[in-house]
């Protein structure tokens, strides 16, 4: 599963003298294979409600023998298996959403893309800490030349500042997995650590993976790389940086923090959902002051990842469960955000929210999916994203009422949201030369929404999955 | 036993036959030459790698003379050190087209290479001090071949003037050890030593001359002082060369004298805190000075300054445990044979470049990745492999290192080697950067000289393969450390 993308990739990149239509249908072919695959094993965890245990196991083959406990391991459970769901379903829409935004380097861009889906199921799927490690860091490499080569006119700057941040995390995350491997009885294989790591040594690999997946997710003092990043990359890579990347600190926090740590997670707590408030809070608020509509929509998603710091530290069913849904939501929702304001970058000549007027009569497809796409990330309650974060909020409350504070969030990103809207769509325009997306384009940035409904009225579809492993995570064993 | 001697017998034969038909054949050109010097080396490469070689290993009974050993640390540290010799004298090939002197210029080579065999292998400090010269002296004519250019009149000077005087304190030192001790086998020397109970405060002055002595060869702050200029000034094969290949010699030596002669009792911790503090040092000023340079030979002289550091590790946990040291010197080892094959490829690239256009500043590279795809592709893998970016072969022996720090409880070490890792990532990330992301000043492509294309995909496929399978190198290197550990 993940051999096919990265197949595809070397594919692609020796394909690309033959012209751009064979790249890109290439990777549209190799992108669609990839989504089935995940379609097929998410629909089986699914059916065979087997969440909580590790399905399509790949082994632990000894990788090398000299490193007791480096082994090649391999597993999807329900922690992955949305996660790799949406990493199917965003590529494809990504492959899509490039045929117009994307201009030059094709084969390289799209080889990097298909490598780029390869490493993040690996990822989420990687049942050993090195492996895991290595996919961790292999991530870095397609991104920064995601940002420096296709990005906007600051891409260099950050392309290095993002390079820069998340490698100096990934050094204490090593340190981390290191001291884990020297202290524990020589393995990393998830499953078999479980339980033998002494307190004092948790708390301490908590602090390092605080910083190590902070960065990536990225908690509060530690973001200042994110909106950079967002501004400068081109849309499409906006959509990977938000949607996938920012998931695997989540996903870090949940496998790592709450499944091998768990004792030092239950008594720092505090500590980590004190960090997800301030994130939210921060995030909203700073969000609200943005002239430029795609930082306001990078900051948006650091308050959303807030959230999912917040669940995933409630330590009850709800919060870690609405966590992870939220991990979902969030990169569907954030990456029909990001695609609009590509296109609207594109149509209208600018980001500005201060200039960008009048968008309801010159631009009226686009404002639609731009006010859908903002109820969705408002947590409006005809998309699943209300359910993930009335979850989490619910979930935080349970532990202590002080946390209902939280509820606030969600006011100000309403706020901030529907101020957006009324200067951008609602207010007369001054000049009329703005166009409007092709068809096809709304179609295309439609089929973002599509998750988001269908797990709302079907939430089972994905509490089934989850729910196992939250309660497994909970109890612990 | 006998293979050292046979060994060196062909490099030094070949190296004294070379100038002898360069002087009489007046038709003798570079292709000759390079065919000659690769026959040598690839014919004493497959001597150390056939099997038969090792059989040689465990038949402890043919020895005749105590001065020579013959285990896996010589042999992994000839195999590394050769491997250099061949990249360098492969690439030659286009890089010394145009240049006279031709002969002398690979028998130099040979030359050299013969004395690092035999640092390798030599048990003995005196064998150790003539191979030792053996080695560095043809690299002060070497570094001086450009006779007619200011840059390399200067490197040469400035290596020869600190060169010698780093041989007048290793002799020095090596003298000391012998008024001591009354013997010059290291391992007579240990027993000697380690039978005295208090530390002579004369052994200690000779372990800091030792170590000054080494320590320039090895790139040490702060005795690093030539190691800029010089490989900016020398021919850049040459550069390779000291850069890969007599650095490692140098580290040979150190590991062979350090780890079994002269682990002072005693003294341990102030021993290791040395090395330590040596270490975060070289490191720290390495990295931190390869981020302003804007010239490539001298990023990666420094970048070679830092590499340094993380293998002066190993001295430093030398009193962590049995389990710590064999773990720090198969990290080591591997680290040494990493760097040979990683720096050789950068240095080679630079090589290229220079060829071409002569030149040698970073902004050349801007735009590289369209002017010379493949060329650009192998020095992306061996940088980020310098960076120890996971799974290229410099992650695994770097962790092997780091893990040994937190072993020998040196977590404090093993942290600024982290800290300093993701530290020297942003100059090699920047040149990437150049090489894909900058525009560049033109289109024009660049020729990418079958010679060069070779040894460069080469090493971007041993570096990948090492990375993925470290643990053929690692089982070898782990039998050599338990070998090396008393």
């Amino acid at each position: 599963m993940i051999l096919t993308p990265i197949l595809g990739a070397l594919v692609t990149y020796f394909t690309g003298k033959a012209g751009t239509k064979v790249v890109r249908a290439l990777a549209l072919a190799f992108s669609l294979f990839a989504l089935a695959l995940s379609i097929l094993a998410y629909g089986s965890i699914l059916t065979e409600n087997k969440g909580a245990e590790l399905n399509f196991v790949e082994g632990p083959y000894p990788w090398i023998e000299t490193f007791k406990g480096l082994s090649y391991y391999i597993a999807m459970d329900g922690l992955s298996g949305p996660l790799v769901l949406i990493t199917g379903i965003l590529t494809v829409l990504v492959v899509l959403g490039s045929y117009d935004l994307i201009t030059f380097r094709e084969p390289l861009y799209y080889s990097l893309i298909l490598f780029f889906e390869g490493v993040i199921f690996g990822v989420f799927t990687a049942q050993n800490l090195f492996l895991f490690f290595i996919f961790y860091e292999l991530v870095l490499i397609p991104m920064f030349l995601f940002i420096g080569i296709w990005g906007g006119p600051k891409r260099k700057y950050a392309a290095i500042k993002f390079l820069i941040f998340t490698s100096a995390g990934s050094a204490f995350l090593l340190l981390a997995f290191m001291a884990l491997w020297i202290f524990s009885p020589n393995t990393l294989n998830i499953p078999e650590l479980y339980g033998k790591i002494p307190f004092w040594l948790q708390v301490w690999a908590s602090f390092a993976t605080l910083i190590g997946f902070g960065v990536k997710l990225p908690i509060v003092p530690l973001h200042t790389w994110l909106p950079d990043a967002h501004v400068e990359a081109p849309a499409p890579i906006s959509v990977f940086l938000a949607g996938l990347l920012l998931k695997m600190g989540g996903y870090g926090f949940v496998r790592v923090n709450i499944g091998l740590l768990p004792e030092a997670s239950r008594e720092l707590s505090w500590i980590f959902i004190t960090i997800g408030l301030v994130t939210m809070f921060y995030g909203a608020i700073v969000a609200m002051i943005q002239k430029d509509l795609k930082r306001m929509i990078a900051l948006t998603s650091i308050n959303h990842m807030g959230y999912v710091l917040l669940g995933a530290f409630t330590g009850n069913l709800l919060g870690l469960s609405g966590a992870m849904f939220q991990m979902f939501n969030h990169a569907a929702l954030i990456g029909l955000l990001f695609m609009l304001s590509g296109y609207i970058h594109e149509q209208a000549g600018t980001r500005d929210l201060t200039i960008l007027r009048g968008m309801k009569q010159l631009m009226p497809k686009t404002s639609l999916l731009l006010i859908v796409g903002s109820m969705a990330a408002m947590g409006f309650p005809t998309f699943s994203s209300f359910l993930s974060e009335f979850m989490v909020i619910y979930g935080a409350i349970s532990l202590n009422s002080f946390y209902a504070i939280a509820i606030a969030v969600p006011l100000i990103t309403v706020g901030y949201f529907m101020w957006m809207m009324k200067r951008a769509i609602f207010t007369p325009s001054l000049s009329n030369h703005y166009h409007d997306l092709p068809s096809h384009s709304f179609l295309h940035l439609a089929a973002y929404m599509l998750p988001l409904i269908l797990f709302l009225a079907m939430p089972w579809l994905m509490l089934n999955i989850i729910n196992p492993i939250s309660a497994k995570l909970i109890i612990g064993g | 036993m006998v293979l050292p001697f046979l060994i060196v017998g062909i490099l030094a034969s070949f190296a004294l036959i070379l100038p002898g038909i360069g002087f009489f054949y007046k038709g003798f050109k570079n292709t000759h030459g390079w065919i000659l010097s690769l026959i040598a080396l690839l014919a004493s490469l497959a001597l150390l790698l056939t099997p038969p070689a090792y059989s040689l290993i465990q038949d402890q009974t043919i020895s005749f003379t105590p001065s020579l050993t013959f285990d896996s640390l010589g042999i992994f540290f000839s195999i590394a050190m050769l491997m250099v010799s061949v990249f360098v004298v492969f690439s030659s090939y286009e890089f010394m087209k145009k240049e006279g002197n031709i002969a002398q210029y690979y028998s130099l080579i040979l030359f050299s290479s013969a004395g690092m065999v035999l640092i390798a292998f030599s048990m003995d400090l005196l064998l150790l001090f003539i191979a030792w010269e053996l080695m560095t002296i043809p690299t002060f004519v070497l570094a001086g071949f450009n006779k007619k250019a200011f840059e390399s009149n200067e490197a040469a000077v400035k290596y020869f003037v600190l060169g010698t005087l780093s041989t007048g304190i290793l002799l020095y030192g090596i003298s000391l050890v012998y008024g001591l001790t009354g013997t010059l086998q290291l391992n007579e020397i240990f027993k000697i030593l380690s039978q005295r109970a208090l530390v002579d405060p004369l052994s200690l002055l000779a372990s800091s001359l030792l170590i000054a002595g080494f320590g320039l060869k090895m790139a040490i702050v702060p005795f690093h002082m030539w190691i800029p200029d010089t490989y900016e000034g020398a021919p850049t094969t040459v550069s390779t060369f000291l850069a890969a290949g007599t650095k490692k010699a140098g580290f040979a030596a150190a590991l062979r004298v350090f780890l079994i002669a002269l682990p002072l009792k005693g003294l341990l911790n102030e021993w290791s805190l040395t090395f330590a503090f040596l270490a975060i040092i070289t490191m720290t000023l390495g990295n931190i000075a390869a981020l302003t340079q804007g010239n490539i030979l001298r990023l990666l002289a420094y970048s070679s300054i830092a590499q340094a550091g993380y293998i002066l590790i190993v001295f430093a946990i030398a009193n962590g445990g049995t389990k710590a040291l064999e773990l720090g010197v198969s990290g080591a080892l591997f680290h040494v044979l990493n760097h040979a094959i990683m720096k050789s490829a950068a240095f080679l690239v630079a090589a290229l470049v220079i060829q071409h256009s002569g030149r040698a500043d970073l902004d050349y590279y801007n735009g590289f990745s369209n002017r010379a795809p493949l060329t650009a592709f192998n020095f992306t893998i061996a940088l980020l492999a310098l960076a120890g970016v996971p799974p290229l072969s410099g992650f695994w022996s770097k962790f092997l290192l780091f893990t040994a720090a937190i072993e020998a409880n040196m977590i404090w070490l093993a942290l600024a080697g982290i800290v300093n890792t993701a530290l020297s990532l942003a100059y090699y990330a920047l040149i990437i950067k150049r090489m894909y992301i900058d525009e560049p000043q033109d289109n024009v492509k660049m020729p990418q000289p079958l010679a060069y294309t070779f040894i460069l995909t080469l090493s971007t496929i041993l570096i990948m393969f090492f990375g993925l399978f470290p643990d053929i190198v690692i089982s070898y290197t782990q039998e050599a450390a338990k070998a090396l550990i008393p």
